[in-house]
């Protein structure tokens, strides 16, 4: 019986064109960096080839002040879109997590930077506002 | 006389629901952003000469790129915030004709901005600043003209 009130085709009808236009698309770039990894980098004693055996190749090398650095990188985006037959709202967000290890012309760890942010990348539609 | 009063309502909420479909007829609003963006407040910390690459990383997270320049190396923060509206007039043809040709109004801005921060062979500061600030574009507005 229900099935025959005209209030109740109106929501269905309605609730399926609300939902036949959303999209929600997750990319990535890279592989996490582990934290454990990172922690267990001793400044003053860590090789270069025990931060590659424990995090893997770095994703580019740098040459800096005479130094090697190694640069890891991962990026992680959220997209959700709402493609309705009238109306579209596409929203993307981007964040990237970065790890440099300085070594040493002797090829020890000297220092560490990192830095996380995509911890905080979120699934946001309204493309309005900050 | 209650008959009629009831009819004209229902007449003009039909056309107000049309007026509110036509207004949005074929409108498409597009946000990608990139990372967070740093301010100068963000960075009124660093002391030239004496603020260390940990000490920035310690504020602010990691930079996106270190590259070497003849000045020293330099470390380069990104972020970006790009708004894109699009109204498309044939939109609502589609709906009823089997043809409707497209017309399309579209605006992109793509607003990349970086800070820049130039290190001694010790790494601490021997320079900082950010590129040129755009000015913040709304985020609907088709017009490209």
């Amino acid at each position: 019986m229900l099935f025959f009130k005209p209030l109740a085709g109106i929501v269905i009808v309605l609730t399926l064109a609300l939902l036949q236009g959303c999209v929600v698309t997750r990319g990535t770039v890279g592989e996490p960096i582990q934290e454990e990894a990172v922690s267990a980098i001793k400044k003053g004693t860590t090789t270069m080839a025990e931060v590659v055996s424990s995090i893997g190749a770095p994703d580019r090398i740098v040459r800096g002040n005479d130094r090697e650095i190694f640069h890891y990188y991962y990026y992680d985006g959220k997209s959700p879109a709402m493609m309705l037959i009238l109306l579209n709202f596409i929203r993307m967000d981007v964040k990237s997590d970065n790890l440099y290890v300085f070594f040493n012309r002797e090829g020890i760890a000297e220092e560490v930077v990192y830095g996380k942010r995509t911890g905080r990348t979120q699934f946001r539609l309204w493309p309005f506002g900050d | 006389m209650t008959n009629v009063a009831s009819r004209f309502h229902s007449t003009k909420l039909v056309v107000g629901a049309l007026c509110i479909l036509l207004l949005c007829a074929g409108c498409s609003v597009r946000r990608a952003t990139l990372n967070d963006v740093l301010t100068p407040e963000q960075v009124s910390f660093i002391r030239v000469g004496q603020t260390t690459i940990r000490e920035l990383a310690d504020h602010i997270g990691a930079p996106d790129e270190v590259t070497e320049s003849d000045f020293g190396v330099v470390a380069l923060y990104y972020w970006s915030d790009t708004k894109s509206a699009a109204l498309d007039f044939g939109a609502i043809g589609r709906l009823f004709l089997p043809y409707s040709p497209t017309l399309r109004l579209n605006k992109i801005g793509i607003t990349p901005e970086q800070l820049q921060v130039v290190f001694d062979p010790q790494w601490t500061v021997r320079a900082y600043g950010f590129s040129r600030r755009a000015t913040d574009e709304p985020v609907i507005w088709f017009w490209p003209f």
